[in-house]
């Protein structure tokens, strides 16, 4: 809202500088934007908020001047002389659609003398960046900007037939706006019509046919309310917005329609003569009556925290339009003015004089009482799990989780069922809610890899959107990774984090089929008997088709999973006081035999003085060992709990452990018997 | 013996060791001098030592004394030897040189994005003034989206132009009102209805509105929404929160300023400000929860009350930084990530 510091004054004395005129109306509500010297004026921008139309003109800025400055508020009496007929004698209108046009009032001049405006109100509009155009047309828009209620004026002759019909527009129904574009109507938007067609958009903008131009003699002046949300579809639809649009969005004085009726037609008498038609044709719904409101003294300090003198308390309501109509000890009672429609409740008389006693009255040093809080499990294992992440030289990423439509099919492990869609993109082209968060991963390493960056190691912990019917859907909390290292290396990621989270977690690679995925590379991973989630190096096609030059190997983990398991606060175990013996072995086996099938056995034959079985590495010597054969190595930490073993009983263990290995795989031991 | 040949034999030992010592090419033959003059058992020096016994007793002292320094002047050259074997000469061109200036041997830590590590400082500042971090949907329904926040149908922040409301294969789902939340405050609602007062939360996460990406806007960011209620709660309390708040987040004394505002969820509404730098800076925007959100959530407002603020992480994340382009946060060049 631009506001002239010079227009202010017609209403209110400011002996205050503009500095501090804007400081203050900035910490009751007005947000000052930005002052400019135009001319021997000032422009002064304040932001006004959604519940406060009634600062959309001077007089409501006025107003605020006057409650918190404790000045007298000066306001005109417009009183119109009327020499003309009956204004009945010369139109009619009918409301046809009173769900988008509440109240519509029109008064009638004739023989007006359309003409340049004086110079004040071309200066008072130009310092409001508003062009003068003529007497009549500044003269509404004088109006506007004074008390917030959008006019229009009719060039009379023009209409095809004295009356005016408010109705909904026809669908297909083209309209000729006064910017001389035309616009497509549609059901739900309002026009004012004359027996032809439609003649001014509703609230919205006038029509290019009736304009008030220099020919004009007979002006019939519109004074209207119109629905927001009517209104704001309208303007939306069309992307036709206006001064008039904005105010009626915002709801306009219900009781001001007819003050701004005759403020406009005394000013048109004043700058472009004619005679006024006698009374006012006036239609619509009753204006309702406002509902008086009780402030209990006592919830100021309940809610404000601090104390407001109970005579100041009334000042504040009565300079803002709220006399007290009862009172007693404990509250009063007011009934809130028709331009104030933000106020039909106690809280809303709290906040008022809240923030005209001042939001800087209040201590910022109370005593808060203190309270326990607590950190819940799963963000204790996000937690470790970013920290293993980090140590693993895992950057992390954060990407957005509406993607493409050609995104979401590259990899969903989790849901067959088609990704949900948004009703506006998020970003170009991207409206499905992805169901693996993979796909972004990978363009992000797509991005980073035509960077040039040499070691693009990413990770994201965030929320993939399995669709669940018509419910919600079901908001899966994952762990992503995507890494230019192999398999091994993004599986001895997850091995350290169950290792972190719950030591001796066994971790099972069980065969899968993910189309993204290398079908010898990758596995569904499971612990405890549960799905923990999938990992796999990318298929030579899918490296194709995802545009990246190197290889990568992802994984997509539950991390509902890795909460469910964690030993958030581990026992203390006693150790073993006993010195440990290792011993190595080199297995000979058929390239069929998997480790952990060997690792079982190893386990069971060991018997309970294994203390950890480590695997060290896999070795092919296709020339000694024959082909289709590899050599399995890995070492054995012996301890017992009662005594030091020998170097014999642990020689013996080992011999139990090849013999297993030869029973169950056939193994054989390296330069053994 | 005399007392001359003991010193000359002296003599002799200490000059035939020194060359010893110095001559020692490598660790083994440098062992092995050490051996033949000063084994403990078979030493030379040891000999030479039991030699004294052959002195006269006038003698002796004189003797004692330079057998003392014979020894000083050996072990002086083994330990010389020894320094010179841990750290080869320069002169010994043929061998490897140690060179401390070489970086210490590589590895890689990770870096968390700079938005997750603002939301832990906001997780760890607001534990400590007793907000538990609470959770949510990100797929809302209207109800906790908008109704239940006093956010009725005709209001503009409704229009669905200006959310991400969600289809199943082109059907609407949740009877056509599911939607990415446009804020955190739904989570307060979801609390509230599944938790009796007193309440001290705070919620941190992901919103969604469709804003074009510029350097200022992108249609996902992050929030913080903090919510107190109890039966004695006033503005006075929120303002010292939120000072207590920026106070640890900026380390030291910091004001805070309420301007009026207009939200739909609180009333008073307010933005808070805070003074840093001789500038007031926006912190977010905050109130005392509607009266409707209480009943809503089936609280009654005359025996609870409570405040709510919120802000966005990002912009929190840029002025801390000195980022000037949000887009920067959702490219993730790992450059850009590894500067935090």
């Amino acid at each position: 809202m631009l506001v002239s510091w010079k227009w202010l004054q017609d209403y209110v004395a400011l002996k205050m500088s503009p500095g501090e005129l804007v400081e203050r109306l900035a910490m009751a509500g007005l947000n000052h934007e930005e002052t400019r010297p135009l001319g021997d004026d000032l422009q002064i921008d304040l932001e006004v908020t959604s519940n406060r139309p009634d600062c959309l003109g001077h007089i409501g800025v006025a107003r605020e001047v006057s409650v918190l400055w404790q000045t007298g508020l000066c306001l005109p009496v417009p009183q119109p002389a009327a020499g003309g007929p009956p204004v009945t004698e010369l139109t009619k209108v009918a409301i046809e659609c009173p769900d988008l046009c509440s109240r519509y009032t029109a008064r009638v001049i004739q023989g007006v003398q359309i003409g340049p405006s004086p110079q004040w109100l071309v200066e008072r509009l130009a310092t409001l960046g508003i062009p003068a155009i003529n007497n009549v047309v500044d003269v509404t828009n004088y109006v506007l900007m004074e008390c917030g209620q959008p006019l229009h004026a009719f060039d009379f002759a023009k209409l095809a037939g004295p009356e005016i019909i408010v109705r909904e527009a026809r669908p297909g129904e083209l309209f000729e706006a006064i910017n001389h574009k035309s616009y497509p109507l549609e059901r739900g938007m309002c026009v004012i019509a004359d027996a032809q067609r439609a003649v001014a958009l509703g609230g919205v903008m006038g029509g290019a046919q009736t304009e008030v131009s220099a020919s004009t003699t007979d002006v019939l002046i519109e004074a209207a309310d119109f629905a927001p949300l009517s209104i704001r579809t309208t303007a939306r639809r069309l992307t036709l917005h206006s001064p008039s649009s904005y105010r009626f969005e915002r709801g306009v004085d219900p009781r001001g329609i007819d003050w701004a009726s005759r403020r406009c037609c005394e000013l048109i008498l004043q700058l472009a003569g004619g005679r006024l038609a006698e009374g006012v044709i006036s239609v619509g719904q009753e204006i309702p009556v406002r509902e008086p409101i009780t402030l209990r003294l006592a919830q100021l300090p309940r809610i404000i925290g601090i104390e407001i003198p109970a005579d100041e308390v009334r000042r504040i309501l009565a300079a803002l339009g709220c006399p007290d109509t009862a009172r007693d000890d404990r509250s009063l009672t007011v009934v809130p003015p028709s331009w104030r429609r933000d106020l039909t409740r106690e809280i809303d008389l709290i906040e008022e004089v809240a923030r005209v006693y001042g939001y800087d009255r209040i201590p910022e040093d109370v005593g808060v009482p203190m309270a326990p809080s607590h950190r819940s499990d799963e963000d204790r294992v996000l937690g470790k799990v970013r920290q293993v992440l980090l140590c693993a030289g895992f950057d992390e990423a954060i990407t957005t989780s509406v993607v493409p439509e050609d995104w979401v099919g590259v990899f969903s492990p989790w849901t067959d069922a088609p990704a949900l869609q948004t009703s506006t993109p998020m970003l170009k082209g991207a409206d499905r809610l992805r169901r693996s968060v993979i796909p972004s991963l990978l363009e992000a390493r797509r991005v980073n890899e035509s960077l040039g960056n040499p070691v693009i190691e990413l990770f994201e912990t965030a929320r993939v959107y399995l669709p669940a019917g018509d419910g919600l859907p079901q908001e899966q909390r994952t762990l992503a990774i995507v890494s230019g290292g192999d398999y091994h290396r993004v599986k001895g990621v997850v091995e350290a984090l169950l290792a972190v989270l719950r030591p001796g977690t066994q971790l099972e690679a069980v065969d899968t089929r993910q189309p993204l995925l290398d079908p010898v590379k990758s596995s569904e991973l499971r612990v405890q008997g549960q799905c923990l989630g999938y990992l796999g190096e990318l298929s030579a096609e899918a490296g194709k088709q995802t545009g990246l030059r190197a290889g990568a190997t992802i994984a997509e983990i539950r991390l509902s999973v890795l909460v469910g398991l964690a030993d958030l606060i581990p026992k203390h175990a006693e150790q073993s006081p006993y010195p440990a013996i290792d011993r190595d072995l080199n297995l000979i086996v058929d390239e069929s035999v998997r480790w952990a099938a060997l690792a079982g056995t190893v386990q069971q034959s060991a018997g309970e003085c294994l203390e950890s079985l480590r695997y060290q590495e896999t070795y092919r010597d296709p020339k000694k060992d024959g082909a289709g054969k590899k050599r399995l190595l890995f070492s054995l930490t012996l301890r017992s709990r009662e005594r030091t073993l020998t170097n014999e009983e642990a020689d013996g263990i080992r011999q139990r452990v090849v013999e297993a290995c030869h029973q169950a795989h056939a193994a054989v031991l390296l330069g053994g018997v | 013996m005399a007392l001359a040949d003991f010193l000359q034999q002296l003599d002799d030992l200490a000059a035939q060791a020194v060359q010893a010592f110095g001559s020692a090419a490598n660790a083994e033959a440098l062992e092995a001098a050490r051996v033949e003059f000063l084994g403990a058992k078979q030493g030379r020096l040891k000999a030479a030592q039991k030699g004294m016994g052959e002195i006269d007793k006038a003698d002796r002292p004189a003797a004692g004394k330079r057998f003392n320094e014979a020894k000083e002047q050996i072990e002086a050259a083994f330990k010389a030897a020894t320094e010179r074997a841990a750290a080869p000469a320069a002169a010994k061109k043929s061998e490897p040189l140690f060179d401390p200036t070489v970086p210490g041997t590589a590895f890689r830590l990770g870096r968390l994005h700079p938005i997750t590590q603002t939301i832990e400082e906001l997780k760890d500042i607001m534990g400590r003034l007793g907000f538990s971090v609470a959770d949510g949907p990100e797929v809302e329904d209207e109800w906790h989206n908008f109704e239940a926040l006093n956010i009725p149908r005709e209001h503009p922040a409704r229009d669905p132009l200006d959310n991400f409301y969600l289809a199943a294969a082109g059907k609407a789902i949740g009877s056509g009102t599911a939607l990415l939340r446009s804020q955190t405050s739904t989570v307060q609602i979801r609390v509230m209805e599944q938790t009796p007062p007193p309440i001290r939360i705070i919620c941190l996460g992901r919103v969604y509105r469709p804003d074009t990406a510029d350097a200022t806007h992108y249609p996902m960011f992050h929030q913080m929404e903090g919510l107190l209620i109890d039966t004695r709660v006033t503005m006075a309390d929120l303002k010292s929160v939120l000072r207590l708040f920026a106070t640890s987040y900026l380390g030291r004394d910091v004001h805070i300023r309420f301007r009026p505002s207009f939200f739909p969820f609180t009333e008073p509404s307010v933005e808070a400000d805070f003074h840093w730098d001789g500038q007031w800076i926006e912190f977010g925007g905050a109130g005392m929860v509607d009266p409707n959100v209480l009943r809503a959530v089936g609280y009654d407002p005359e025996k609870v009350v409570g405040f709510a603020f919120g802000l966005g992480i990002e912009r929190l994340c840029m002025r801390r930084h000195g980022i000037t382009d949000i887009r920067e946060f959702y490219k993730n060049d790992v450059r850009f990530l590894h500067q935090f």
